[in-house]
């Protein structure tokens, strides 16, 4: 064999165990998250654990800084008491320290009928202030896998059932975490565990510790969403078990197995909403149903010329099992809300 | 005085004859003209790769296969189908499979390995063993190369799809041991054996494929199917109606049949090369 037949076949040999080491790590020990990949959707949904039924994303710094925010400011300025509430309890300013806010729902593992949830925004935070607020409400600091967790026990002390208390007592339980500079976790105390667990070992799906980036339900509809700064998608069944709607109510709802929201806020409202059936006939059926809404709308918003262009923009699509309605509010349309509720305020004083 | 006659050593083996013919057959292989054809053929794919994980890294929408997005893995799974088990395992085992004995005949340089004292099955096994080296060093790379590239992108987990790497390189192996060996039959037999080939690969096996029935169990692509792991693409209407007649055996009878269509294939062959008399045109 030739020198170079030789350093060929060594070449080779190398790129193949190199490539089976790496696969071989990935699979035994898992990526930290983010190594190699762009999964689609933002960076966080890889702390994000894979059960989650629903997530929700939103460019907070966008839609602050968005024209129709700002109509909105000046027509509703009462929206800033809940802000200015925000910021004296935890020191954070909605407006200019939070970048982006992804939020999870998971279901209940206890079976306690309570599903738990996350909120992970990046941002610019007073770690230290927002600790001692916590503590001053009655919070503990626990440390886990290296990170500090400042744990408020929110339970309910009343309840008379010790079983059902300990349950609540769990469900209740949130925490926050600075996973990173910048970056913080707060929620149920389950899911900044599992968020802090993955940051650490990163996906591991043989050691049952995975994000949701490994849910291709899930993440197939993240990536359908196109350029939105605000969306939302999940399992049906999630929402209707959170809604407390009465039973019959629900029954009549159809068969929707996976829904998406998404809106982009600029100027004015753009946005999609999505419905995923069980079958084509629920989807046939839904379609119905919508495209008697729409008409019922249209012909009700005929006597208002502003609702006019957002009727014009409603437009139902979708094959198969999906079901799919776009729509478009532009900015006059606000500025009509603007006016009327210039004319409202005073009438309430 | 005259010295004592050293006494003749005895004619090596086989195998141990093939391991002569492929030490120096591996070599030719690799640097052939032929490996410009091979490089291009394998390096195809890993362009392609490169060209998709860009897309993706400047767009990061992910990708879409019929309107529907997909990651990573599934990408990764399309490319192995319609890259690697449609086309390039068979091409190869088509280009180099007819071209063991062949190319020697055409050179005119069979004589010299037939006057050596080794068996002429061993010239043909060695051949085969430097062509499956030759091509599985070339292959497994490329594909890992690929998987590497395209599994993380748009959603896909390398740690997940991994055991589905490990069993796509198994069954490659596999596919070009097995086509090797039955296009080194047909260079055996025929006279024009590339043209029986490209038929036999490109016009035969997707035809009989289509059609419900036992002819399908006369390819080798029937039982390449069953050892893939990753979902047949729906890209064309023949692929629908493979879809449709979509009949996979075991994963044992699959490897059991490669397995002897290996061994029957290289028997035939070896019998061939001992019995046939090749007269080398002038």
């Amino acid at each position: 064999m030739s020198t170079k037949t030789r350093y060929f076949v060594i070449v080779s040999l190398l790129v193949l165990g190199v490539g089976f080491g790496t696969g071989l790590v990935a699979y035994y020990v898992g990526f930290p998250a983010g190594a190699l990949a762009s999964r689609g959707g933002p960076a966080e949904l890889n702390f994000i654990p894979r059960d989650a039924s629903v997530i929700a994303f939103a460019n907070v710094q966008e839609i602050m800084a968005s024209e129709l925010r700002q109509k909105l400011h000046r027509a509703l300025p009462m929206q800033e008491n809940g802000q200015q509430e925000l910021q004296a309890q935890t020191g954070i300013n909605l407006e200019t320290d939070v970048d982006t806010v992804v939020a999870c729902l998971s279901p209940d593992t206890t079976g306690g009928g309570r599903g738990a949830g996350m909120v992970l925004a990046r941002g610019r935070f007073d770690e230290t202030k927002i600790e001692a607020l916590m503590r001053e409400h009655g919070a503990h600091v626990e440390t886990y896998s290296g990170k500090r967790m400042v744990v408020a026990d929110t339970s309910d002390s009343t309840q008379n059932d010790p079983n059902d208390s300990i349950r609540h007592r769990h469900a209740a339980d949130v925490s926050l975490s600075f996973i990173e500079p910048g970056f913080a976790a707060i929620g149920s105390t389950r899911l900044i565990k599992a968020a802090i667990d993955l940051h650490k070992a990163g996906n591991n799906p043989q050691a049952g510790l995975e994000s949701v980036t490994g849910n291709d339900d899930l993440m197939n509809l993240v990536r359908s969403l196109d350029s939105s700064n605000a969306w939302a998608v999940g399992r049906f069944d999630a929402l209707r078990s959170q809604s407390h709607l009465p039973d019959n109510v629900l029954s009549q709802i159809p068969a929707i197995t996976w829904f998406a929201a998404s809106a982009h806020i600029n100027g004015g409202l753009r946005g999609t909403l999505r419905a995923d059936t069980r079958d084509d006939e629920s989807a046939n059926n839904l379609r119905d149903v919508v495209r008697g809404f729409l008409a019922l709308a249209k012909m009700g918003a005929g006597a208002k010329p502003e609702l006019q262009a957002v009727m014009q923009s409603l437009e139902l699509s979708g094959t198969g099992k999906t079901v799919s309605l776009s729509f478009v509010v532009p900015a006059e349309l606000f500025d009509v809300i603007g006016a009327a509720a210039g004319r409202v305020k005073p009438a309430a004083h | 005085m005259n010295a004592p006659a050293r006494p003749i050593p005895p004619a090596p083996g086989l195998f141990a004859s093939a391991i002569r013919i492929f030490d120096l057959s591996l070599g030719q292989m690799l640097w052939s003209r032929r490996s410009v054809f091979l490089g291009l053929l394998l390096g195809g794919p890993v362009v392609l790769a490169v060209v998709l994980r860009i897309v993706d890294t400047l767009h990061a929408s992910g990708f879409r296969v019929n309107g529907a997005a997909v990651n990573g893995g599934t990408v990764f799974g399309m490319m192995i189908w319609l890259l690697f088990i449609r086309f390039i395992v068979p091409v190869l085992g088509v280009f180099y499979g007819t071209s063991l004995i062949a190319d020697e005949v055409e050179d005119k340089t069979i004589t010299y390995l037939f006057t050596r004292p080794i068996p002429r099955s061993a010239v043909l096994l060695g051949k085969y063993i430097a062509y499956l080296v030759c091509t599985v060093l070339l292959v497994l790379p490329s594909v890992m190369l690929v998987f590497f590239l395209i599994v993380p992108t748009a959603g896909g987990s390398v740690a997940a799809a991994f055991p589905g790497l490990a069993a796509d390189l198994g069954m490659l192996v596999v596919g070009l041991a097995s086509y090797g060996a039955v296009f080194a039959l047909v260079g055996t037999r025929l006279k024009r054996p590339l043209v029986a080939g490209l038929v036999f690969a490109f016009g035969w096996e997707p035809a009989v494929l289509l059609f419900p029935g036992y002819l399908k169990r006369l390819t080798v692509a029937y039982y390449m199917q069953a050892l893939v792991t990753h979902e047949m693409p729906q890209d064309s209407s023949v692929s629908m109606l493979l879809q449709i007649f979509h009949e996979v055996p075991s994963v044992t009878v699959s490897l059991l049949a490669l397995g002897a269509i290996v061994g029957v294939a290289l028997w035939l062959a070896g019998r061939s090369v001992e019995r046939r008399e090749y007269v080398l045109e002038q």
